[in-house]
C-alpha cells in the first residue's frame, strides 16, 4: 500500500520531474563530462585534466570571471536598491499608481538584444543622446560611449532590464506589511530609514534574496548586452565560451568555462543570500 | 495640569469628507479618556490625529504643554496600542518591547531595567524569547501595552485593543489596562465603541457622532444626565419620546405615552425625553395616579436577573422595560410608574 502510493506520488512529480532531471540534468551532466574530456568533438573523448589545467592558467579566463562577477553583483545590487523606494512607494494604490507600476516594468517585456539595440541608438557616435548635447552646444564633438571601458553601459542595460523583476517581487512582499506595523514603528520613534533597516528589510528578506539571486545568475551569464553595448578589452564568461567554440573549435575548454560559470552562480547565490540576511540582521540593531 | 490638549481640532479628508469639526477636549495627567462613538463618528481618526498619523485641517494639539499639532508621529511623547496589535512579527516578545527605547537611545542598562519591569507587570516573563506568533491574542495584547509602555510617553493611545478578544478574556484585559494605568499614572486615550468597556475603565468618556462631540463627562454624567437623544440611545438602553409641553403650567408635559409630570425644568432647546428600561416601577390595579401608565405586553425576553419587555401604550412606540423575572407575559396587561425625577430632558433626534 506504501509502495502503491509512493509510486502515485512519484508519478504526479514526474512531468516536473522528468524535464528537470532529463533536460536540465542531461545538459548539465554533459557539460561537466565534457570538460573532463568526454564527448570530445575534435578528438579522442577520455577522462583528462588538462582543459582545466589551460582554462584556469590562462589570464583571459580570469579577466572574463572577474568581470561577469563584477557585472552580476553590480547589476543584482543595483536593481534591487532601485527597486526598494519604488516597491515602497507603489506599496498602497494612490491615483496614476496602475499606471505607473505598469510603465515600470514595462521593460520585463522587451528582449534583451532589442533592448541593447535601443540603447546603442541613443549613446553611439551619431546617436541621439550625442546629437542633442552637440545641438545644444553642450559638447563640440561627439563623446564615445559606446562600448566604455567601464562597462558602465551593459550595468545600465541589466539595471534596466532586470529592476522590473526586482520591483515585481519586492513590490508584493512590501505590500504584505500591514500598515500598522509601519505606524507602530514610526510611533515608537522610527524615521523613514529606521523603518527600512528595521522592519521593512527584515520582513521581505525573502523576495530580496530571490530578486538578487535571480538578477546575478541572468547577469553572470550575459551574452547579448555584452556583445552588444559592453567593453571591447574584456569579455564575459558567456562570451568567452563562445568565442572559444566559435574561433578555436574547443568544446572541451568551453565547457570548463561554462561549469566554472555554473559554480559562479550556485556560489554567488549562496553567498548573497547569506550576506543578505548577515547585513539585514546587522542592520536591525 | 493638561497631559493634552485639543482645540478647535477639524480633519477633512481630500475627497471632502469632514472626520473631525470643531474638536475641543482638554485632558489632565494621569486620566483615562474615552472616545465612544459608533463606527464611522471620527473616534480613531482623532486618535490618530494625537498620534500625528493624521495632519488635522484646522485646529492645535498639545502634549504637555507643546504645540506636535505640525510634529510627525515619531517626534511625539505618545505611544499607541493598535487594534491588530501590530507587533513585528520578525522580533521576540523582549525585542518588541525593547524597540522603542532602543529606538530613542535609552541607555542600556536603563533598557534591560524597563523590559525585566514590564515583562514582570504584563506576566510574560516565560515568554519573552518567543515570536508573537506563537502567543494568545490576550498575551499578544499585552506585549502590545508593554511596548507601548516601555517608552514612558505622557499619553499613551489605545485604538480599540480588545476588539479581537473573545467576551470573558475582554474583561480581563480590560481591568489589567485599568489596573496598570492606575499603578503607573500614565494618561489614556481610549477608543471603542463597546459602551459597557467605556463606562467601566474611564474617568471621563467623549461621546462622538458625526465628527462631533455629543457630550462629555464622567461614565455616571453619561449615563445618568445625557444631554442629547443620541447620548441616552447610545449609552446604555433608554426609551426617548418627543415631547410637547404644555402652558397651562400644572407641571405636566403632553408625550405620546400621555401628560407626564417631571422633577426637571426642561431647558429651552430640549426637545426630548428620556427614560431607562429599570427605571419603571410595576403597578397593581388601576392607572389613576400620576405618571402611571398602562399598556400591553408586546414582546418578552427572559435575561436572568430580569425579564425584558416591549409594552404597547398610548400612541408611543413600543416602550423597553426591565422588570423581575415574574413580569406579565405576553398579551398580558401591565401598568407601571415613571418616577418624575427618573425623567430626563434631552436635545436632538436619537442614533
Amino acid at each position: 500500500m506504501r509502495l502503491r502510493r509512493t509510486l502515485f506520488i512519484l508519478a504526479l512529480l514526474m512531468p516536473g520531474l522528468g524535464v528537470i532531471l532529463l533536460m536540465i540534468g542531461s545538459v548539465f551532466y554533459i557539460a561537466v563530462a565534457q570538460s573532463f574530456g568526454y564527448y570530445n568533438l575534435a578528438g579522442e573523448s577520455a577522462f583528462s585534466l588538462e582543459h582545466w589545467r589551460e582554462v584556469l592558467g590562462s589570464r583571459q579566463f580570469g579577466r572574463a570571471f572577474r568581470y561577469s562577477l563584477y557585472i552580476a553583483t553590480v547589476s543584482a545590487l543595483g536593481s534591487v536598491a532601485l527597486a526598494y523606494p519604488l516597491a515602497i512607494w507603489l506599496r498602497r494604490p494612490f491615483p496614476g499608481s496602475l499606471t505607473i507600476g505598469a510603465v515600470l516594468k514595462a521593460p520585463l517585456f522587451v528582449p534583451g538584444l532589442v533592448a541593447a539595440f535601443l540603447f546603442l541608438n541613443v549613446i553611439s557616435w551619431h546617436g541621439i543622446l550625442n546629437q542633442a548635447l552637440m545641438g545644444l552646444g553642450i559638447t563640440d564633438a561627439p563623446i564615445r560611449m559606446q562600448n566604455d571601458r567601464g562597462a558602465w553601459g551593459v550595468v545600465f542595460l541589466q539595471i534596466w532590464k532586470n529592476m522590473p523583476l526586482a520591483l515585481l517581487l519586492l513590490t508584493g512582499a512590501t505590500q504584505s506589511i500591514s500598515d500598522e506595523v509601519l505606524d507602530a514603528a514610526r510611533d515608537m520613534g522610527a524615521g523613514a530609514f529606521a523603518r527600512f533597516r528595521k522592519v521593512i528589510a527584515p520582513l521581505t528578506v525573502p523576495a530580496m534574496q530571490a530578486a538578487l539571486i535571480i538578477i546575478f545568475i541572468g547577469a553572470a551569464g550575459d551574452f547579448a548586452f555584452q556583445v552588444t553595448a559592453g567593453p571591447t578589452n574584456v569579455q564575459s564568461m558567456a562570451q568567452y565560451m563562445v568565442f572559444l567554440t566559435d574561433s578555436f573549435g574547443r568544446w572541451n575548454q568551453a565547457a570548463v568555462v561554462g561549469v566554472s560559470l555554473m559554480g559562479l552562480a550556485l556560489v554567488g547565490s549562496v553567498v548573497l543570500a547569506v550576506l543578505t540576511r548577515v547585513v539585514v540582521k546587522g542592520g536591525q540593531r | 495640569m493638561y497631559a493634552l490638549r485639543i482645540a478647535d481640532l477639524t480633519k477633512v479628508f481630500d475627497d471632502g469628507f469632514e472626520a473631525l469639526s470643531d474638536i475641543t477636549l482638554d485632558v489632565s495627567v494621569g486620566e483615562f479618556v474615552t472616545l465612544l462613538g459608533p463606527s464611522g463618528c471620527g473616534k480613531t481618526t482623532l486618535l490618530k490625529a494625537i498620534a500625528g498619523f493624521h495632519a488635522p485641517t484646522r485646529g492645535t494639539i498639545e502634549i504637555g504643554g507643546v504645540d506636535v499639532t505640525a510634529a510627525p508621529p515619531e517626534r511625539r511623547d505618545t505611544a499607541m496600542c493598535f487594534q491588530s496589535y501590530a507587533l513585528f512579527p520578525h522580533l521576540t516578545v523582549a525585542q518588541n518591547i525593547d524597540f522603542g527605547p532602543r529606538q530613542n537611545r535609552v541607555g542600556r542598562e536603563e533598557r534591560g531595567q524597563r523590559l525585566a519591569s514590564l515583562l514582570r507587570q504584563v506576566d510574560l516573563e516565560a515568554h519573552a524569547a518567543k515570536l508573537p506568533n506563537r502567543l494568545s491574542g490576550g498575551q499578544q495584547q499585552r506585549v502590545a501595552l508593554a511596548r507601548a509602555l516601555a517608552l514612558r510617553p505622557s499619553v499613551v493611545l489605545f485604538d480599540e485593543p480588545l476588539s479581537n478578544l473573545d467576551a470573558k478574556l475582554r474583561q480581563q484585559v480590560r481591568h489589567e489596562i485599568r489596573s496598570l494605568q492606575r499603578d503607573l499614572g500614565f494618561t489614556a486615550i481610549y477608543v471603542t465603541h463597546d459602551q459597557s468597556e467605556a463606562l467601566a475603565m474611564s474617568d471621563r468618556i467623549v461621546v462622538m457622532r458625526a465628527g462631533r462631540v455629543d457630550q462629555i463627562g464622567t461614565p455616571e454624567d453619561v449615563y445618568a444626565r445625557p444631554e442629547t437623544a443620541f447620548v441616552a440611545d447610545f449609552i446604555g438602553a433608554a426609551n426617548i419620546l418627543p415631547v410637547e409641553r404644555r402652558a397651562n403650567g400644572d407641571g405636566r408635559i403632553a408625550t405620546p405615552l400621555g401628560p407626564l409630570l417631571t422633577a426637571e425644568t426642561p431647558s429651552a432647546d430640549a426637545t426630548h425625553i428620556c427614560w431607562r428600561p429599570q427605571d419603571a416601577a410595576p403597578v397593581n390595579g388601576s392607572a389613576a395616579a400620576d405618571n402611571v401608565i398602562e399598556g400591553e405586553v408586546a414582546a418578552r425576553a427572559f435575561q436572568g436577573a430580569y425579564a425584558e419587555l416591549l409594552v404597547r401604550a398610548g400612541s408611543a412606540p413600543d416602550q423597553r422595560l426591565h422588570l423581575p423575572p415574574d413580569a406579565p407575559q405576553v398579551g398580558e396587561r401591565i401598568a407601571f410608574r415613571l418616577p418624575p425625577d427618573k425623567l430626563r430632558f434631552v436635545r436632538g433626534d436619537a442614533a
